[in-house]
């Protein structure tokens, strides 16, 4: 087995929008740092003004490698 | 390698990939390959598919993933004794850099281990009767008890026998070593619940019941509890045990738990989905089918709980000795400190030491005349104190990022330097639990905190800066989780925040209220409130 420097994981961040909006969001990367910035990154692309992110979180990571890893989103209706 | 066993389920085609590795070669395999191979030709030999299988082992990989491997040693019914406890010590000294932590289900486990030392930790293991085999792994792990058993004014009877037979009959046992997912029992005939029955898939509590006129001392049985991302509470079943019936019924339990626990989703294998599918009523039905009729139910004799806590000194069942209670703050010492233990568990008790599921310890039948000069020892003194301060007193964590790869943030260390920061600025002459988990698998027993610090990194101008939620109100004496507040607080201000949530508790409690029962009495929204206004003046 080869000896890996970095890990691959499925992150799991949450995003707190100046509305108040809150938005979960999943990205994969081999950092919390790039993980952040993979987050912000797909909120960019998600919405067409910028919005404004009051908080963003990492609040869970979990090592891809095994087949079906991932996250149950909770959302609620509006 | 054993003969392969031909398992019911291993023709089902919807198992999941680590069941397809299990069929493939049993976990307790993986203990010969690594003496016959991997601790001879080193990290770099390790085939990725016995990777998984080293849970068996009781070895795990630790962060950073560069060759280092944590393990944990079952210490069944939290009972060692004064010998082990050296061997354990030089381990650490020899092998993991001088470490070692207390778990909170009475483990001991090392950090920083290389496969090259795992045969001779193996064999140094075994010439005390120690092991660390399933002590990780799909099988079952450490049994947890009461590290009173035996001495204990507020037991029962005396479960020393039983956690041995349990041990002997189910360690290295293939008929169970290849179970759908990691399987916990407990057993105290403590009536303050001493080992935490709720949260264990399997758990024997003290009852008693009237059979032919004759009064039996014996158990109700607990199924399906467990912690992590998805806590449940162990259903009680309508069954009441003898105590020669508890091994026979522990097979049982953990029969159906491998022949008709779930197999196809790791997520979803636990003994608790099991449990909450069938319900108490048919699991019981099952459960006879494979044992023979069981009484019903008898008297409860449970009490309420203690936490898992025996600080200071206090009389045994037997008159005239003594246990002492001590605290290790978050669980962690040094081999010095293990080895300067067992001088004292030799010289003034027998010899045994308790570890016990609050990260703690305890040192067993001390005459009273030894007492004074136990308590003036340096080790008691300075460090493993007989009355802890109220925060170092009961807090608990897990490892967080210094070992663990799953881990957002670090914990053990803030928790110790939290828990001093409260003890300087709140007064307070009452527990209050404090457990703090790096990631939602919650090893450091979130849930059950009166306050759960649960950590999250966050995003700030100046880069990436450590959070914790707050949840509050947890407790196995009315069993009863802790639930989430809405406040992420980062940790340049989770010393204050909670210095000033614990002092509004303060202000409004009735007299002697825990936490836990002042947040049922008032209610999570009055808790938001104060958070909330904590928040607004900060
Ligand atoms: C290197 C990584 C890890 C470390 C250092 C670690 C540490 C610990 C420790 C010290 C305990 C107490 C165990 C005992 O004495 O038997 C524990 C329990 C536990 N761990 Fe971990 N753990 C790790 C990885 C994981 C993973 C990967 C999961 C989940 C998939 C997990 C979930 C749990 C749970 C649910 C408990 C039990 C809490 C309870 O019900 O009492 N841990 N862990
Ligand atoms: S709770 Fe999470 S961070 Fe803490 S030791 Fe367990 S897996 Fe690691």
């Amino acid at each position: 087995m080869s000896e890996e420097q970095t890990e691959t994981y499925l992150y799991k961040l949450e995003a707190v929008l100046e509305e108040g909006r809150l938005l979960t969001v999943v990205v994969l990367a081999n950092s919390d740092e790039r993980a952040f910035s993979a987050a912000e990154n797909n909120i960019l692309r998600h919405t067409v003004a910028p919005p404004h992110i009051k908080e963003l979180s990492l609040v869970e990571k979990k090592p891809i490698g095994r087949q079906g890893v991932g996250y149950v989103i909770e959302t609620s209706h509006f | 390698m054993a003969e392969r066993k031909q398992w019911k389920w291993a023709d089902d085609p919807s198992l999941n990939k680590m069941e397809l590795t299990k069929l493939e070669k049993d976990g307790l395999d993986v203990i010969e390959t690594i003496v016959n191979t991997y601790s001879k030709e080193g990290f770099q030999s390790i085939e990725s598919s016995d990777m998984d299988r080293f849970k068996w082992a009781g070895v795990y990989q630790q962060r950073p993933k560069d060759g280092h491997f944590m393990m944990r040693v079952r210490i069944p019914g939290g009972l060692l004794n004064s010998e082990q406890a050296r061997v354990l010590a030089k381990i650490a000294e020899d092998y993991g850099r001088d470490l070692v932590d207390v778990t909170t289900r009475q483990a001991v486990q090392f950090h920083w281990l290389t496969v090259e030392s795992l045969a001779d930790i193996f064999d140094r293991l075994a010439a005390v009767g120690l092991s660390s085999f399933e002590a990780c792994g799909d099988c079952p792990r450490t049994i947890m008890g009461n590290p009173l058993a035996g001495i204990d004014p507020h037991e029962v009877l005396d479960t020393r026998p039983l956690v041995a037979e349990l041990e002997k009959f189910f360690l290295l046992n293939r008929e169970f070593s290849n179970l759908p997912r990691k399987y916990k029992m407990s057993i105290s005939a403590n009536i303050h619940n001493a080992a935490h029955a709720q949260i264990n898939d399997l758990a024997f509590t003290p009852a008693k019941k009237t059979i032919a006129g004759e009064e039996v001392i014996g158990f109700h049985v607990w199924v399906g509890g467990g912690l992590s991302a998805k806590p449940y509470l162990a259903k009680k079943l309508d069954v009441f045990c003898r105590p020669e019936e508890v091994v026979k019924v522990a097979e049982g339990v953990t029969t159906l738990f491998r022949d008709y626990g779930y197999r196809q989703k790791r997520t979803h294998a636990r003994l608790k989905f099991l449990v909450a599918d069938w319900g108490a009523e048919k699991f019981k039905e099952e459960l006879v089918k494979l044992v023979g009729e069981l009484e019903p139910q008898g008297e409860d004799l449970l009490q309420g709980w203690n936490g898992g806590y025996f600080y200071g000194i206090h009389e045994q069942k037997q008159k005239g000795l003594y246990y002492a209670g001590l605290s290790v703050p978050v669980g962690r010492m040094d081999a010095s400190e293990l080895v300067e233990l067992a001088r004292l568990a030799d010289e003034y008790g027998d010899g045994t030491i308790g570890t016990c599921n609050t990260q703690n310890v305890l040192i067993r039948n001390i005459p009273k005349d030894k007492i004074a000069a136990f308590q003036a020892e340096p080790l008691i003194v300075n460090r493993f104190k007989l009355q802890p301060n109220t925060f170092v007193g009961y807090a608990v964590s897990c490892t967080g990022t210094e070992y663990c790869n799953l881990a957002i943030v670090e914990t053990k260390e803030r928790m110790r330097a939290l828990a001093l920061y409260l003890d300087e600025t709140v007064e307070l002459d009452t527990p209050l639990r404090i457990h703090m988990i790096g990631c939602p698998n919650s090893c450091g027993q979130r849930q059950i905190g009166d306050i759960g610090l649960q950590g999250a990194l966050v995003k700030t101008p100046s880069g990436m800066v450590e959070a914790f939620d707050i949840h509050v109100g947890g407790t196995l004496e009315e069993p009863q989780f802790n639930r989430k507040l809405n406040a992420r607080i980062t940790v340049d201000k989770l010393g204050p925040f909670l210095a000033q949530l614990i002092t509004l508790y303060k202000a409004d409690r009735l007299e002697g209220e825990p936490y836990w029962r002042y947040v049922e009495r008032v209610g999570l929204e009055r808790i938001q409130e104060q958070v909330d206004s904590i928040l607004q003046t900060a």
